[in-house]
């Protein structure tokens, strides 16, 4: 393993390492695949805040700029929500001009120290008061204390503006200090005034969001500028979500994808297709009519005009002369003249549309709902019956993470899953159009290879999410049940932890594929497929000649960037397919045959053999 | 109640001080003595205008929790002018509150401030009638006559004026 970070290193002809060599630190290996558990979520750091902790957070942030600009700690606030709680852009800015930044926010000095004798008229209410019972802000605008709490009262109520809120007098631009507000406003009004403020903390603020699941009041902050792209974060409330747009996680296919489809999924556009597809227009009223049964001989239930089916003429054009019931001579002669070409044309296409959203969707949401009960099961096992396994197999619950570790891997990849069915569907829009209507072109091929390929990925990515989702349920209940003795326990553990790994790595390169574009793909293969050690994946066609050259892998990471966990060096041994997944790799064409075919069912070798 | 008792005694002493100096170019006084509240103006159509020589009739009609939100002001007498509904309604941002603009603070100056009163409210409707604002117009016939068909707008002011002397 001593390569495992290594992306420059030159393969070997000898293509396939001693699988015990792979397996020789099997410390390792346990380890990474307790460490692995969140398949895919982008390593940029994230720290997840309690309200208790958020406010912290937000005391903190005001603390640091407080220090740097010297200014009171309420100033602070005041520029910093005028500036987003972007600090480094509020210092620059800072020093650049400090007058203007103070001005933006209404901040000013006292012209005139505060008076702390004599009466003025309070200037809302015209009542005359003594100046120590009044307020002011810098402006040494005074009102009563009544009048404030009203006015202050007034814009609580008209919401999160009272931020910013200034002196009543119109042309006075002075930010009303905190010190007012705290000391007159009252406590429903404290309370709600508060929760702006901390809400403009994490909305005003690109750098956190909300945990979007109901009921849920934390936030997270994202310590990196990650940019325009979609970042999963997990919650401590279990939910996980893309940073970016709160939809739920949806790594690896973007933000506006996602959209796209939920939108799709909602719109009524779908439920037109299926009224054009399956429907043909009442020829008198217009009204839709779906045939289900019978004859030719259509009688519309609204308006109770008799028509043909076929040709959509009145039926009283029609009898045993244009063929009975069952026929139209009519018809027959327009269609070979080409009169129904379009409509047919049409209707073949909005079918085909159809059928075609309803294979991603059906995917889509099964693999939702597979996630979904997934979850259950994972809870219901760690809540329930984590005790129950652990007397049964006399093993401390410590020593049982794997199980959960395995669950929460397939809740993961069951999410990673379904929306390479969103990305499968946008992405190779064109390429069913292109069969459709048989035009060839070099970029239409290049498009359907690379469908080919990606759907090859997410077979096999699919094809271990399955058996390790079957392995966590049946099998564990199997042993609960004594439907399997105790003593295999041991080897069940180990071949569990072996499938949680594999199927990571799997759903990793699934992953990081689609990440790159598929383009990068073909290429790589091009010149380095069935060199890479152990690894199960490749295309299904047969190896370019130039495979065999001792070319260093094109790499588009930096060595050992982000997550050196990368895929291609760690993928599973031939021995570990053989026992864990019950699948042998063709040494010739690299597709996974089951252990009971002796040889490879897309080419035809002998199990074994080697190019 | 403490809301409307402050109110009330607010609008006590402004009308109180209304009577005692009263200000030029309008009059003021209650529609009904019992009620604080809804308030009778008469407005002189200022000098050097088109509304000059009027004597327009106005209520104003005050909220429970003046002076924290704005009154209404309305003509009673017929009106035509680009910021005045066709129902009479005045439009002047100063008695729209802060919390109709989204984006809040942007022109303060120009938003309703507890600070106001009858007499600033006044004088912002007197300045209206001396110089509409065709930016944003409540009454988009009035609005489009005083742009395109100046004369035409000055027959029409004259002929609101005229029936406002005759109602008195």
């Amino acid at each position: 393993m001593e390569s495992d970070y290594d992306y420059d290193y030159e393969y070997d002809d000898d293509a396939f390492p001693e699988s015990d060599e792979d397996m020789a630190s099997g410390d390792d290996y346990e380890f990474d695949a307790h460490a692995e558990v969140q398949t895919a979520a982008k390593r940029a750091p994230y720290i997840i805040y309690d309200e208790a902790e958020l406010r912290e957070r937000q005391q903190k942030a005001v603390d640091d700029v407080a220090g740097v600009l010297s200014v009171d700690k309420g100033d602070v606030v005041r520029v910093l929500r005028e500036y987003k709680w972007d600090a480094s852009r509020l210092q620059e800015e800072w020093f650049t001009d400090t007058d203007a930044v103070r001005d933006k926010a209404g901040l000013m000095d006292r012209t005139q120290p505060a008076s702390s004798s004599g009466k003025d008229q309070c200037k809302i209410c015209f009542d005359d008061y003594n100046v120590k019972e009044m307020r002011s802000a810098a402006c040494n605008h005074r009102f009563c204390r009544a009048c404030w709490k009203g006015y202050i009262g007034a814009k609580v109520a008209e919401g999160p503006a009272v931020l910013g809120l200034r002196c009543p007098l119109p042309n006075c631009r002075a930010a009303v200090p905190q010190s007012i507000i705290t000391e007159v406003a009252s406590d429903t009004d404290l309370k709600k005034y508060s929760s702006f403020a901390l809400r403009s903390f994490v909305e005003d603020n690109r750098q956190l969001t909300w945990c979007p699941s109901p009921g849920c009041e934390n936030a997270v902050e994202v310590k990196a500028d990650v940019g325009g792209e979609p970042m999963d974060v997990a919650c401590k409330c279990g939910a996980a979500f893309c940073f970016q747009c709160t939809e739920e996680a949806h790594r690896p296919v973007d933000c506006a994808t996602v959209h796209r489809w939920i939108l799709k999924n909602s719109a009524e556009s779908e439920n037109l297709n299926w009224i054009l597809a399956h429907t043909k227009q009442c020829p008198k009223c217009k009204r839709p009519i779906e045939k289900n049964q019978g004859c030719m001989h259509m009688t519309c239930s609204q308006c109770r005009f008799e028509f043909c089916w076929l040709c959509q003429g009145s039926w009283a054009e029609h009898g045993e002369r244009t063929g009975g019931f069952y026929n139209c001579n009519r018809y027959e002669v327009g269609k070979k003249k080409g009169d129904y070409d379009e409509e047919s044309l049409k209707r073949e296409q909005a079918k085909n549309a159809l059928e075609r959203y309803m294979h991603y969707y059906q995917r889509w949401a099964e693999n939702d709902r597979a996630r979904l009960s997934a979850l259950d099961a994972m809870n219901t096992m760690i809540e329930k019956r984590l005790e129950e396994i652990s007397e049964m197999t006399a093993t401390p619950t410590s020593q049982l993470k794997f199980l959960s570790d395995a669950w929460a891997q397939v809740v993961d990849c069951r999410r990673i899953l379904k929306w390479t069915y969103a990305y499968g569907y946008y992405r190779f829009a064109e390429s069913a159009q292109a069969q459709t209507s048989a035009h060839s072109s070099t970029a239409a091929d290049a498009l359907r290879q690379q469908q080919e390929f990606f759907e090859f990925n997410q077979g096999q990515a699919e094809y271990f999410l399955e058996k390790l989702h079957g392995m966590a349920e049946k099998q564990v209940g199997s042993f609960l049940d004594g439907g399997e003795p105790v003593e295999g326990w041991a080897k069940f553990r180990e071949n569990l932890i072996g499938l949680t790994d594999v199927t990571r790595v799997h759903f990793h390169k699934l992953v990081s594929e689609l990440e790159r574009g598929l383009d990068t793909i073909l290429d790589v293969y091009d010149n380095s497929a069935g060199q890479e050690h152990g690894d199960v994946q490749g295309p299904s066609a047969p190896q370019p000649a130039a495979a065999k050259k001792k070319a260093p892998r094109p790499s588009k990471k930096p060595r050992g960037a982000g997550s050196s966990q990368v895929a291609s060096s760690k993928g599973p041994s031939q021995d570990e397919l053989e026992t864990v997944a019950g699948i042998w790799q063709c040494a010739h064409c690299t597709l996974a045959n089951t252990l009971s075919r002796a040889d490879c069912s897309a080419c035809g070798n002998a199990r074994g053999s080697r190019p | 109640m403490q809301g409307m008792d402050q109110a009330s005694l607010l609008l006590r002493k402004q009308l109180k001080e209304l009577t005692k100096r009263p200000v030029d170019g309008f009059s003021a006084g209650l529609v009904d003595d019992s009620n604080l509240f809804e308030w009778q103006i008469t407005i002189m159509g200022p000098p050097d205008t088109l509304y000059e020589g009027g004597f327009f009739n106005a209520t104003l009609s005050f909220p429970s929790d003046y002076p924290q939100s704005p009154p209404t002001c309305r003509f009673t007498s017929e009106m035509w002018h680009p910021n005045v509904y066709a129902d009479g309604r005045v439009c002047i941002s100063i008695l729209h509150n802060p919390g109709d603009d989204p984006h809040g603070y942007e022109k303060a100056a120009e938003r309703w401030s507890p600070v106001h009163t009858v007499e600033t409210i006044m004088i912002s409707i007197i300045s209206m009638l001396s110089s509409p604002n065709d930016e944003s117009p409540a009454n988009i016939d009035a609005a489009k006559q005083w742009r395109e068909d100046r004369e035409g707008f000055k027959r029409k002011v004259a002929r609101v004026v005229r029936k406002s002397q005759e109602m008195l």
